[in-house]
Parts: structure tokens; sequence; C-alpha cells
């Protein structure tokens, strides 16, 4: 697995462009632009769920999601390029495992939102409260990405082979 | 960060004309939010100051980063205050202009909040004595 991702990254020059003098920083920032996208499309509508900004149309709210799916493939591509430059910091980081579990979580609760709860969302006037299931769903929304910003930012704390954690 | 540059990205798509429906007026009561998460950001940014202060003091990126905040926040709150009224189209021309700086500067403090890692050239100022 290692060498795989190891080779991938070598023969696509991603290994040659993370290692001159400032690649590792421009990936980075361009990870963090793509995280503040997410938060302000996905997050922001997430809130709105919640009943923050009461009055604000939850249709025309969600015309910014799109964003919010072009800064989450600026954070996978920024990802897969830090992943497969140093696959041994990241496969066995226990922080890195906890992020990948989060964004599953939020993965399988985005899928829950849109095939059972969006239609009726959007279509809600902008002074309605919404059932509890949305609420649900954008709490546990708003929970996973941070606990994905959290455990991106402890990534740099637990490298291998000094740290510590329940299941390492 | 991601909260407070969220809240402004999403302001300030809206002023650039990215989904033209959503009302203004509504769309700055997020703004509470925003600034209770910027009290969160100025504390943990005074706390890592103090904690290496030669580090980013010494290092011309910090005042990059510091100046496109400070101009960031002071859009931030004056969005709050203009955009509780209606406007005229002058108006919400000079707003997304405005916006786009806004978009501008949350990039330039990200970028540079990044960069801080890789340009400082002294963690502690005892190295000088």
């Amino acid at each position: 697995m290692l060498e795989l991702l190891l080779n991938f990254s070598q023969s696509t020059g991603i290994y040659w462009f993370m290692n001159s003098p400032w690649g590792w920083p421009i990936a980075e920032s361009i990870h963090f632009l793509g995280l503040c996208l997410l938060i302000g499309t996905v997050g922001v509508f997430d809130l709105r769920m919640l009943g923050m900004a009461n009055g604000l149309s939850y249709a025309a709210l969600h015309k910014l999601v799109p964003c919010g799916v072009v800064g989450y493939l600026m954070n996978v591509t920024t990802g897969a390029m830090f992943l497969t430059t140093s696959p041994d910091q990241y496969l066995f980081n226990p922080a890195f495992q906890t992020k990948l579990f989060f964004m599953l979580i939020a993965g399988l609760n985005m899928l829950l939102f849109y095939f059972t709860t969006a239609a009726a969302v959007k279509n809600s006037p902008a002074i309605a409260t919404l059932p509890g299931r949305a609420r649900a769903i954008a709490a546990i929304s708003l929970l996973c990405w941070c606990g994905v910003i959290v455990c991106g930012r402890l990534i740099t704390y637990f490298r291998p082979p000094y740290h510590w954690c329940f299941w390492c | 960060m991601a909260f407070v540059v969220g809240i402004n990205v999403a302001v300030g798509l809206r002023l650039v004309g990215v989904a033209p429906k959503i009302p203004l007026q509504r769309i700055i009561n997020f703004y509470p939010l925003h600034w209770y998460c910027t009290i969160a950001i100025l504390v943990s940014g005074l706390a890592l100051l103090a904690a290496y202060p030669a580090k980013a003091l010494t290092n011309p990126v910090f005042y990059l980063k510091l100046t496109a905040l400070i101009i960031g926040l002071g859009l931030s709150r004056y969005f709050q205050i203009k955009l509780q009224k209606e406007h005229s189209p002058t108006e919400l021309n000079k707003l997304k202009l405005l916006g786009i700086l806004s978009l501008f500067l949350w990039i330039v403090t990200i970028t540079s909040g990044r960069f801080l890692a890789y340009t400082h050239n002294t963690l502690l100022a005892s190295r000088f004595y």
C-alpha cells in the first residue's frame, strides 16, 4: 500500500512538487481555502437548518452548496497529494484515521440528507422550523466537519512512530 | 478560523453574484456567530504569539497576515452595518467590489498564515543572547 501510493506520487510529479521549496505550504493553503469554502457554504446551510438566520430561504441558501463541492474537491485533491507523498506519516497516524472516520460519517450523513430530507427542506418556507430529522442531520454534519478540522490540525502532533492512542 | 472565514466567504460570494436570491438583509444574521468565533481566534492567536513572540514578530509574513486580517474584519463590520437596508444598483456595484476585496483578503490571511510555519528564521529570542 505504502509503495503503491508513493509510486503514484513519484510517477505523476506530485512528489517532486511537494518536495520543492514551496510545494507543501502551497498545497496546505489550498487545503485550508477549500475547507473555508466548505464551511462557508455547507456549514452555513447546516447552521440555517439548525435555526440560525431565521427568515433566510433554505432554497436560496442551498444555491451556495455547489461552491462547497468545489471546496471539497480542492480538499480531496490536496489531501491526496499529502497522503501519496508521505503515506507512512498518514496511514499509521491516529489523527488521520479519525479524520477519515469523520469524513465517512459526513459523507453518509450527506447521502441520507439528499435521499430523505433535502427536497422537503428546500421547499420549506423561510420562516419554518425544520423537523427533528433535518436538524439532527445538520448537527451531525457540523460536528463531523468540526471533527475533520480538529483532527486535520492534530495530524502533525501524532506522526508515527512517536504517538499514543487507544488502538495504536 | 474556518467559521470566521466561512461566513465571510458566504457573504462575499453573495455580493459577487453567486446565489442572487439570498436576501442580503438576512445573510448578515450569521455575523453574531462570526464575532464569537473572532474572539476565539484572537484569544488563541494571542496565546500562540505569547508562546513564540520572536517567531512571529521577526517574520514579515506575520504582518501581512495581521494587516489582511484587520482589514478583513473591518470589512465584515462594514457589511454587517451596511447590508441592513436596501441598496441602489450603484451601491450594489460598490458592495460587489468590496465583496471581491473581502474574499481576496481572506485568501491572503489563510495563505500567509500557512506560510508562517515555513518562513520564520527565528524560533526563540534566546538565539540573540
